[in-house]
């Protein structure tokens, strides 16, 4: 699976960098740091659990930038913002998009220790919601076009002979393939379907 | 080009203007309407006077009104600069507060720029009329307002190089001297375009932009056949500045053959002559415009399409000294320097001299009077330019805060942060003492970079006193780079500052320099900061020019709008929201007072350019400093 976190420092100020590293690093995390969005993108970082410590102000792309493209190539690292001067507006828009925490520097060991560990704990939820819906997904993807039509109609709340007769065929060949249809599924109640079907669409969604 | 009101005839006009500017009061009690005459040059030159003569005998012409008519001298050369444009602006705006003018007259390219850049100050919707503007001049300053109006003054090269091939029937070869730079550039292709219709027996030789040495020997070593012809030039071939009237004055005294020039400030530099401007007629026809407006006619309606007469001015002892044919001149020259004919033709202004030195005593005593008022304004404008300057220095820092902020909490951070690390090293009971040693030393050079910042800005904000020694204007414009390349960062855009090659001393106060660039680029920076990327780009390099030094500010932005350029340098003026309009008013009061210029101007390629120019401490002059 995604093993020890690692944390990425994106900060082009070396000194700066260097030492929030030092900290990390002496408080038992594994870091990696990068002097810009380019440096960090080049980076191959794979899956592996984590979080973002982003400046925002960096040569070329900024880091709210770094932010937004990430979430569209649907990295899903939790981020959170250092910034030296912050302004209301930056940070309003940072957290608006998703950002954990936004601090400006100076910033002290307990403020970072506590920023970084929420941003590992969401990073934590978020994979495991992750997992749950891919496994969902994967279980859905498992149906057959029949089965699906007799999923949506029971969703739906049609019975069995409603089913059979919108489909054209009989009342027993429905009971089989929708006892498929839940066996493939992992549910028993049409209520544990109802809930299924709800997380479905909502973890569809970004 | 800058041709000036110009040294003409004698003062045949002294006695009759002066008698016209006591007698206007009795009239007084008619309707009257006030013409405002700002003249370029000294109150006493003679085109000035002739120019006032033709003025008031157009004004005349319309018996049903009285036109009082009030007469301003600027004085270039002699007094010039910005700060000097603004307290004499200010001035006649409230000098004549009470007697606001109906007309305003402007005579010759000085009072014309002035006016135009100074509007504001002095009654900024009564339309203008000027006289004694050469074309070249009204065309460099773009299209004017619609309610300045005047015909551009023309002057007559064909018509001379003409005239000297009669006075001189046995000449062949025609020499034209022109010089180097925009004015020399464009007297030589007009020359060349002329070159078609010379007199047949004419060959042109172009000696343009021809080294000093060169043109020395070659003008000695003339013949008989041989005229010159020459319009004078701003920059010689060696690329060094001069005069017109001074050019003229060299290639007279060097040539051995007659030399002729088209500018009536050339008469006794040693040219024989030529058809120059006349400067009565000239303000006679402005006049008819000045009649049209009082009348009440739409200044825009009325187009400028005439160009203005000329006159034939002609030395005599140069005839003498060439062997000149008299008859041959024409009947309508105005001969100088005849000495018997001048005197007995001018024998009763001899007489009334003595009278006219009486009333120009008083009219001395007020110059005098103004003059003194006029030093303690600029005086109150230094200690005031002072705490302004300070006070804007203030603003400056109070727009970088961001990036001061970010200058300075960026090893902040990091020196807590090592801090932190430090402490969890003491908690872990280990050894580690190289860790240790690296952890201060990052601390400690973190500190210093903090430290460094505040100093920087401490030099900006103290309110110090003024202080006048050398310095480098590389290190200035290198200072400049470190306070506002965060800030540039900050804003996403490119503040390309190359070191320079040309490096220069500079006597003064360096800090108000500073000021004055870090002004000009925060400007540039704010004027491309919502355009796109590649766009947003601003450039700084340093020129050295003999002894002056120029260092330039240039943005690839929108440019500044010609409405606004006359104003730019005003106290108040801004185009900006949160602007206080006064950074460019006291950069100009800076550079003022370091006895520079600062100008601005829009580029071709777009975007805006400013220019600070200083004048260079020469190493004698530094010899001299340090003895």
């Amino acid at each position: 699976m995604s093993g020890v976190p690692l944390i990425h420092v994106v900060d082009d100020d070396d000194s700066l960098r260097t030492s929030l590293l030092r900290l990390l690093r002496e408080a038992g995390f594994d870091v990696q740091g990068y002097g810009s969005t380019g440096e960090f993108l080049l980076h191959p970082h794979g899956d592996r659990a984590g979080c973002l410590l982003l400046d925002i102000r960096l040569p070329g792309p900024s880091g709210l930038d770094l932010q937004s493209v990430l979430h569209e190539h649907g990295v899903r690292l939790p981020v959170v913002f250092l910034t030296a001067h912050g302004d209301v507006a930056t940070s309003v828009r940072a957290m608006k998009a998703g950002a954990v925490d936004f601090l400006t520097k100076p910033v002290g060991r307990e403020q970072l220790f506590d920023a970084v560990r929420r941003a590992l704990d969401r990073d934590a939820s978020d994979r495991n919601a992750r997992h749950d819906s891919n496994q969902l997904h994967g279980r859905f993807a498992a149906l057959s076009p029949r089965e699906r039509l007799i999923f949506d109609r029971v969703v739906a709340g049609r019975l069995n002979k409603q089913i059979a007769d919108e489909l054209g065929v009989s009342e027993r060949t429905v009971k089989a393939q929708r006892a498929s249809m839940l066996l493939k599924l992992r549910v028993e109640t049409v209520a544990d379907l109802g809930r299924l079907a709800d997380q479905l669409t909502r973890s569809r969604d970004p | 080009m800058k041709a000036r009101w110009s040294l003409q005839r004698s003062g045949r006009g002294t006695v009759v203007s002066l008698i016209a500017l006591l007698s206007v009061h009795a009239f007084a009690e008619q309707q009257t309407r006030n013409v405002l005459a700002l003249y370029a040059n000294a109150r006493t030159l003679p085109a000035n006077i002739e120019a006032d003569h033709g003025l008031r005998a157009a004004l005349a012409d319309t018996q049903a009104r009285h036109v009082e008519v009030y007469s301003e001298f600027l004085d270039v050369p002699r007094f010039s600069g910005p700060s000097y444009a603004h307290t004499v602006a200010t001035f006649l705006g409230n000098k004549y507060a009470e007697h606001p003018p109906d007309v305003i007259f402007i005579g010759g390219s000085d009072a014309l720029a002035f006016a135009l850049v100074n509007r504001s100050l002095m009654f900024p919707t009564v339309p203008m009329v000027h006289a004694g503007v050469p074309t070249p001049f009204l065309k460099s300053l773009g299209k004017l307002p619609a309610d300045v109006i005047g015909d551009p003054m023309e002057v007559d090269s064909l018509r001379t190089i003409e005239l000297a091939f009669r006075l001189h029937p046995k000449a062949t070869q025609l020499i034209l001297v022109t010089g180097a730079g925009d004015f020399g550039k464009a007297w030589e292709t007009r020359l060349r375009d002329e070159a078609p219709r010379f007199p047949s027996r004419a060959t042109p030789h172009f000696f343009a932009k021809m080294p000093t040495e060169t043109l020395r020997e070659r003008l000695a070593a003339l013949t008989g056949d041989a005229v010159v012809f020459t319009p004078g030039y701003f920059i010689d071939g060696d690329g060094h500045g001069t005069t017109p009237h001074d050019a003229a004055t060299f290639v007279a005294s060097i040539a051995a053959a007659p030399v002729y020039g088209p500018y009536a400030t050339f008469i006794d530099t040693g040219v024989v002559g030529g058809y120059a401007p006349n400067f009565y007629e000239i303000a006679y026809q402005a006049g008819g415009y000045v009649n049209a407006v009082l009348d009440g006619a739409d200044p825009a309606s009325m187009s400028s399409t005439y160009s203005t007469p000329t006159a034939l001015n002609i030395d005599w002892r140069q005839v003498e000294r060439w062997g000149i044919e008299p008859n041959m001149i024409p009947k309508d020259a105005y001969i100088q320097f005849r000495e018997p004919s001048l005197f007995e033709a001018h024998r009763v202004e001899v007489f009334t001299a003595a009278g006219v030195i009486v009333l120009q005593s008083a009219l001395i005593i007020s110059m005098f009077v103004e003059r003194r008022r006029r030093h303690a304004a600029e005086r109150l404008l230094e200690t005031r330019g002072l705490e302004l300057a300070h006070t804007s220095r203030v603003a400056i820092a109070g727009e970088l805060t961001a990036s001061i902020a970010h200058e300075i909490n960026q090893p902040l951070g990091a020196i807590l942060s090592n801090a932190d690390t430090g402490e969890l090293i003491l908690e872990s009971d280990a050894d580690r003492r190289d860790d240790l040693r690296a952890i201060f030393a990052d601390i400690r050079r973190d500190d210093l970079r903090a430290s460094e910042v505040i100093r920087r800005l401490r030099t900006l904000l103290d309110n110090h006193q003024y202080e006048r020694a050398p310095f480098q204007i590389n290190d200035v414009v290198s200072d400049v780079s470190s306070i506002l390349s965060v800030e540039a960062r900050r804003r996403g855009m490119m503040l390309d500052i190359p070191r320079s090659s040309a490096d220069a001393t500079v006597v003064g106060d360096r800090i108000q320099i500073t000021q004055v660039l870090i002004n000009l680029v925060l400007n540039a920076m704010d004027a491309v900061c919502d355009l796109p990327e590649e766009r947003r780009w601003v450039v700084v390099s340093t020129h050295v020019d003999g002894d002056r030094v120029t260092v330039e500010v240039l943005d690839r932005g929108n440019g500044i709008a010609p409405e606004h350029l006359p104003q730019l340098f005003d106290s108040f003026f801004t185009t900006k929201l949160k602007g206080m309009g006064l950074g460019l008013s006291i950069a100009r009061t800076l550079v003022t007072t370091h006895g520079g210029r600062i100008w601005a101007e829009n580029r071709t390629a777009g975007g805006a350019i400013f220019r600070v120019e200083l004048p260079v401490l020469t190493s004698a002059q530094g010899a001299a400093n340090s003895a």
